[in-house]
């Protein structure tokens, strides 16, 4: 979702048309339309005239030269210059095009169906005669340390997020929402920060704990907790397009998850950003590199591979490193460049040739874009001791196999062998195939061909055959070991670099100029030093005078609290991205960010102990009325959970989630078939047993033509996304109602419950799941209707043994025998209507 | 999201709950509460409509709803429906460069040296008023060509699959971009609460000759919320993943914890302020309805006999083309918006002599029934029904063509034929020709982004409007392209 305040006003406004109000002029627009801009204040460019000239003029007058029309350019001050007279506006072209009542000289023209609103003619109007300010577009321009501005309430202020936001909040006459409840505090820090809610000792420890430290404590802890990497790396999987197969046709698996679980140790531990970039980026460049830093590569590997058969090998290794350009982009410079693979950008001041340019940079690996396998070179093997003993053992049992066969077979077949004749008497009735296979030494066949010999000359040769046949399994048992190693497929660099063309319109087939490496002119240049590689590029990526970085990166770090960034579009920090909400507490958050030796744990820290984070999420109808989506932040972040989140929510609050970290990806409940039905049986899922089936969501198998059916509102895993939507659909709440992990996890929290419950009696029991689900005490309200649900259910399942026996038996884990099934069905679907509270799928 | 729509949602949302911004109104929540799934009736759709952009459509709709049949793996347009006589004393004789102009082909046959013409294996004959040639293998079809509108000048720039099915349905042949029942579904909303609005179903021949894979972007929504993704309703067992209640939940236990839950998060509501509470009240008493509304669906007792005997013999088998026409059928009369049928065997490099037959077999019935059903319940007139490939075949042959138990036809993207019936076509009409070897267009050339404006105008959308902001720019499902073929409306 994207709002800029252009289109703000545009909807407020249409609004006010709507509901029949008189236009009383742009002053008052403005009060009702943007919360964000100060009465009688100077029309902003960058926020409020550049956002209508990118949307309605640079499609023919912007940066691309190919479209440009009557050879008029606007996104440049010296373009607008020619139809631009500052201060007055009466005299200037421009406002004399879009004001005109003349459809033959109207801009934009009709046929473009574009039409600016009244209001944007006015502002536009306003620009000109307020002297037409022209400014560089803030993304690219280095980010200062702005210092806090002076605030009245300054006890509120725990730190330098609070002064910005303050600032703001008392300038726009609001006043911040009191702290939120200790209880909802520690459920929204710990969910936050851990991806898991807090146990029901760490609720009581903390209500008891009444030193001003005891939440700066509870956040030392959860950063300290393996479980933070755990919730950590789920954005970065979806960022990097990490999945556990190719996608496409045949969608072969691939062994990716120890770079996943380099990421997972990577976040625990801490690594400074720059490193953690470096690293991913280019750790094969590095001098030395560890086998860790190689596996970091793997990055850029993570894109899907097409095996589909019509397809040209040059064709898809092409479209990879398009791939890898555009997730580098997407991530760290948070810039669309996919339209300039085809034409210059036509918003953004970026060439199709320096997007080649860019693309250069990736395009120097030895990777062959034919293969069908996921785990095709350079790969980094991670073979455990035993593995390798063992894989050694059959490479030695092979090779005197194959030598013991190449001596029988040099006296069976002798001039064959030799080469000398092709027929000679040996081979007398032998059919041509056979011939064929026996041409290769033994030890180069393969499997099959070493089978279909081993099965011909099983009756005729019984001996040899067998010793074929024994070669055989010998060579199959290697291959089986071998195929569970896992292979990380990572980045390598050609010692003679491949030679990089502008490709037309891009076409692989169709090369133009030949470029060399290079970033686009409106960023930095990179140090004259600097090697021309990917190690150069990750470096100048982190160079404390880059723009984008960390700006990109703090912004992605509010996403995850706020739920939203201080820029919306994440993904577009470019001229049509929105610009941010709080400028000022951005850049500070960005330098702040590269002074810390761009700590990212610190940052966190620092997010979660402002008192902005802290605030209740309650809505006022004023606040409602006037900010709906909080951007301004008068009040805390309130949304549904990201639906791994709640899934893992559950299994933890039934007591039987896993806190094994790492490893090779699990197979849990899915409704059987899925696979099957989008594979046409060529796959089949076959469900793990025991702890796998409730492992941490970040472990599930992902395929990617068949993603896992219990996530929702999840990227697919296809392309880079760094932004997720949240949308709210009746297939959500079937999810969480009937998915067999979610209706055992209620019956295993009920047992939990008869457990944890102070006394025996309903009330006892129901306040308890309701803790354990909320970490607060219900209200009278609240108790008296789930008990009055439990009295009812209890009824019913009396009523109905065998129902209440059914309920007990989903999900595989054994059940609570001693337990009265009766009591215990009733509380397990009171926990699966306690699991699916407004509350408790939020994070309040 | 447009904040437009987001504004509108919201104020939806509100009038919905009553004016009182403090959450629900008690009276709205009883009503709310109890009612049961009721269910759309034919007398009932397109009057009521749920969601949808306000300024859409934006103008008269000539189609409400939409049933497209893709035919995955492409099938032949040359042994269908395109005749070329001339052809069949040109066997075995190779194809003049002139026509195929070394134009790029898939990587299986092109290297292959010669390109011998392989004149349709199939006889013609015409058909009804409007004399559309049709070939023997689908007597079915040709019985009501004179509902039908024939495109024969279709061609796209994909050569495999793939590729040119994401092109065909979302305007982009890489994954990512909204479908074309996304684009439908968020522009105009649905005639039902008690059904997604945008469903897909998926068969394959019984003999699983080639390995099409149903990719889920195929009918992914791309930028768009999610909500607006197809939801793909099963070949077997719950149509719908996740709409039974789990064993020892009955109806009654589930509809009691419902009241529970909507009371204790209309509380929340009136604590919080939160109108998403308010949503999600309302989409948890749609996944109460849509559990009825499903099995009700999918229960074929109320169709007379002799309606599922004319959708062929498959029709009772959950997961075939058969059954999922009629499925096709049902969904629109209860108001889907749009609905996507993929069907998969058509790939017929090597086995075009035996395989191809079975495939018209398996699908010239269901199709041909579902158009004469919905025209004989009043549906046909405001419900587009498309048939298409994502390509054609080569009208030369690949492999050897002196063996003919082997032969058959590689992908074709220069020219092919689709077919389109009822929303707002010409019915009868026969549009655009290909060359005298169906491998070039030879007059009135519809390219895929053609298609997709033509559609969109047949529901009342200016393609060039229906447009979404991401990523700094306004998309659209024809991208930069697209004209509208008017020559093709009743």
């Amino acid at each position: 979702m994207r709002v800029s305040s252009a289109d703000e006003r545009a909807t407020m406004n249409s609004h006010l048309q709507r509901v029949g109000r008189m236009r009383i002029g742009v002053s008052l627009v403005v009060i009702f339309a943007c919360p964000f801009t100060s009465l009688w204040s100077e029309v902003d460019f960058e926020r409020e005239i550049r956002p209508i000239l990118t949307d309605n003029c640079y499609a023919c007058h912007g940066p691309d030269e190919n479209t440009r029309e009557s050879g008029l350019r606007l996104d440049t001050e010296n373009g607008a210059a020619s139809v631009v007279i500052p201060g007055k506006s009466a005299e200037s072209e421009l406002i004399a095009r879009v004001s005109t009542g003349d459809p033959d000289t109207l801009m934009p023209p009709l046929e473009s169906k574009k039409k600016l609103t009244p209001q944007q003619v006015d502002l536009l109007t306003r620009w000109v005669d307020e002297g037409a300010s022209w400014a560089e577009h803030w993304a690219f321009r280095t980010p200062l340390r702005p210092a806090p501005p002076e605030v009245e309430a300054r006890d509120w202020v725990r730190n330098e997020i609070d002064a910005f936001v303050l600032g703001r909040l008392e300038a726009e006459g609001l006043l911040p929402s009191d702290s939120a409840r200790k209880e909802t505090l520690l459920r929204r820090v710990t969910l936050d920060l851990t991806g898991l809610p807090p146990t029901l000792e760490e609720v009581d420890a903390f209500l008891a704990d009444e030193s001003p430290r005891a939440y700066e404590k509870t956040v030392d802890r959860l950063l300290a907790s393996p479980r933070y990497g755990e919730r950590m790396v789920w954005e970065w999987l979806e960022a990097a397009r990490y999945a556990d197969s190719n996608g496409y046709q045949g969608d072969s698996e691939r062994t990716m998850w120890p770079w996943r679980d380099w990421v997972i140790d990577a976040m625990n531990h801490d690594i400074p950003f720059d490193q953690f970039t470096i690293e991913q980026l280019a750790g094969d460049l590095l001098p030395n590199p560890t086998r860790n830093q190689r596996i970091a590569t793997g990055f850029n590997r993570n894109h899907m591979i097409n095996g589909e058969g019509g397809r040209i090998p040059e064709e898809n290794r092409v479209e990879y490193v398009f791939d890898q350009t555009e997730t580098f982009s997407s991530v760290w410079l948070g810039l669309t460049v996919g339209c300039a693979r085809c034409h210059d950008h036509k918003f953004d001041p970026l060439t199709q040739r320096e997007y080649y340019q860019l693309f250069s940079f990736f395009n120097n690996t030895p990777v062959n874009g034919g293969g069908r396998s996921g785990r095709q070179d350079p790969v980094v093997e991670l073979k455990t001791p035993e593995e390798e003993d063992s894989l050694n053992a059959f490479d030695v049992r092979r090779e005197q196999e194959a030598a013991a066969l190449a001596e029988i077979e040099k006296k069976l077949f002798p001039k064959l062998i030799d080469g000398s004749a092709e027929d000679d008497a040996s081979l007398k009735g032998l059919p041509k195939d056979i011939v064929e296979e026996l041409k290769q030494p033994p030890g180069k066949r393969r499997l099959r061909d070493v089978r279909k010999l081993a099965v011909f000359f099983k009756e005729r040769d019984p001996d040899y055959g067998g010793k074929l046949d024994k070669f055989g399994r010998t060579i199959e048992a290697y291959e089986k070991l071998n195929e569970a190693v896992p292979r990380v497929m990572v980045m390598e660099e050609l010692s003679t670099p491949r030679d990089t063309f502008i490709l037309t319109r891009g076409a692989y087939n169709k090369p133009a100029d030949k470029i060399v490496s290079g970033l686009p002119a409106v960023l930095p240049p990179m140090p004259d030093n600097a090697p021309a590689n990917r190690l150069g590029l990750a470096r100048w990526l982190v160079d404390e005078s880059h723009p984008l970085t960390s700006r990109v990166i703090v912004n992605r770090f509010w996403q995850l609290f706020f739920g939203v960034g201080l820029v919306k579009t994440a993904e577009d920090f470019g001229v049509q991205g929105e610009k941010p909400i709080y400028p000022l507490l951005l850049d500070w958050l960005a330098t702040e960010f590269m002074r810390s030796g761009w700590n990212v744990k610190r940052m966190h820290r620092l997010i979660v102990m402002s008192a902005t984070y802290r605030q209740s999420s309650k809505m006022t109808d004023a606040l409602r009325e006037r900010d709906p989506e909080n951007r301004l932040l008068a009040r805390g972040p309130r949304y549904r959970l990201p639906s791994f989140m709640i899934r893992d929510q559950s299994l933890a609050l039934s007591g039987l989630s896993v806190s094994k970290l790492g490893g090779p990806p699990v197979r849990p409940y899915q409704p059987p078939g899925i696979w099957e039905e989008a594979t046409f049986g060529k796959k089949s899922y076959k469900q793990d047993h025991g702890e796998n089936l409730y492992r941490r969501s970040l472990y599930i198998f992902w395929r990617r033509i068949v993603g896992p059916t219990m996530f929702f509102d999840v990227s697919p895993r296809q392309v880079c996304t760094v932004r997720m939507l949240r949308t709210n659909t009746p297939l959500h709440a079937l999810i969480t109602l009937n998915d067999v992990t979610y209706v055992e996890a209620a019956r295993v929290m009920a047992e939990r419950v008869f457990t944890l419950a102070e006394k025996g009696t309903s009330e006892s029991r129901v306040e308890t799941a309701f803790r354990l689900a909320t970490a607060r005490r219900p209200t009278d309200f609240e108790r008296s209707t789930l008990v009055s649900r439990f009295v009812k259910l209890v009824e019913a399942y009396r009523a109905n043994e065998n129902e209440a026996l059914q309920l007990l038996s989903v999900g595989e884990s054994p059940r609570q025998e001693a337990l009265d099934p009766v009591e215990h069905a009733a509380m397990a679907a009171l926990c699966s209507l306690i699991l699916n509270l407004d509350e408790v799928i939020t994070k309040e | 999201m447009d904040p437009r729509i987001e504004y509108d949602r919201h104020v939806t949302r509100r009038e919905f709950f009553g004016r009182s911004v403090l959450g629900v109104g008690t009276a709205a929540l009883s009503t709310l509460l109890s009612r049961e799934a009721a269910f759309a009736s034919p007398a009932r759709i397109g009057q009521t409509r749920f969601g949808g952009l306000p300024s859409l459509p934006h103008f008269a709709p000539k189609a409400k709803r939409v049933i497209y049949l893709l035919h995955n793996g492409a099938p032949p347009h040359l042994d269908m429906f395109d005749y070329k006589p001339g052809m069949k004393k040109l066997f075995g004789t190779a194809l003049p460069e002139s026509v195929h102009r070394n134009q790029r082909l898939s990587t299986m046959t092109a290297s292959q040296s010669k390109k011998l013409v392989l004149p349709s294996i199939a006889e013609f004959k015409r058909y009804g008023q409007c004399g559309a040639w049709v070939s023997d293998f689908l007597p079915h079809t040709a019985s009501v060509v004179d509902d039908l509108c024939f495109v024969k000048s279709m061609h796209t720039t994909q050569v495999n699959h793939a590729p040119a099915i994401t092109f065909f349905l979302t305007g982009a042949e890489m994954p990512g971009r909204p479908s074309i029942g996304a684009w439908a579904t968020y522009g105009l909303g649905s005639e039902t609460e008690d059904l997604p609005g945008f469903v897909v179903m998926t068969s394959r021949d019984k003999e699983a000759s080639c390995g099409q894979i149903f990719y889920d972007f195929y009918w992914g929504s791309g930028f768009l919320p999610s909500k607006f993704q197809g939801v793909r309703f099963r070949g077997s067992g719950d149509p719908v993943l996740y709409v039974s209640n789990p064993d020892g939940i009955s109806r009654s236990v589930r509809r009691g914890l419902l009241d529970d839950l909507a009371k204790l998060n209309a509380a929340k509501q009136r604590e919080f302020g939160d109108p998403e509470i308010a949503t999600r009240i309302a989409q948890y008493e749609m996944a109460f309805r849509m559990q009825a509304s499903v099995p009700e669906l999918t229960d074929l007792e109320s169709e007379p006999q002799h309606v599922l005997e004319s959708y062929g013999p498959d029709v009772n088998r959950q997961g075939s083309f058969a059954y999922n026409c009629l499925m096709a059928r049902r969904l629109v009369e209860r108001g889907v918006r749009y609905v996507q049928l993929f069907h998969a065997g058509w790939d017929h490099h090597r086995n075009l002599s035996t395989q191809f037959e079975i495939q018209c077999r398996d699908t010239d019935q269901p199709a041909a029934a579902l158009v004469k059903d919905l025209k004989q319940r009043g549906l046909l007139e405001d419900t587009l029904v498309i048939w298409s490939g994502e390509f054609g075949r080569t009208p030369f042959c690949q492999g050897d063509i002196k063996n003919r138990s082997r032969w058959g036809r590689d992908h074709h993207p220069y020219a092919f034929t689709m077919w389109m019936a009822g929303g707002g076509v010409r019915p009868g009409l026969t549009y655009g020709e290909s060359d005298d070897f169906a491998y070039n267009v030879a007059k009135d050339p519809v390219g895929v982004h053609d298609f997709q404006a033509t559609l969109l105008y047949l529901l009342g959308i200016d393609h060039e409007q229906l447009t979404y902001k991401f990523q700094g720019r306004q998309f659209r499902l024809t991208d930069v392209h697209g004209e509208v073929v008017r020559d093709l409306f009743a």
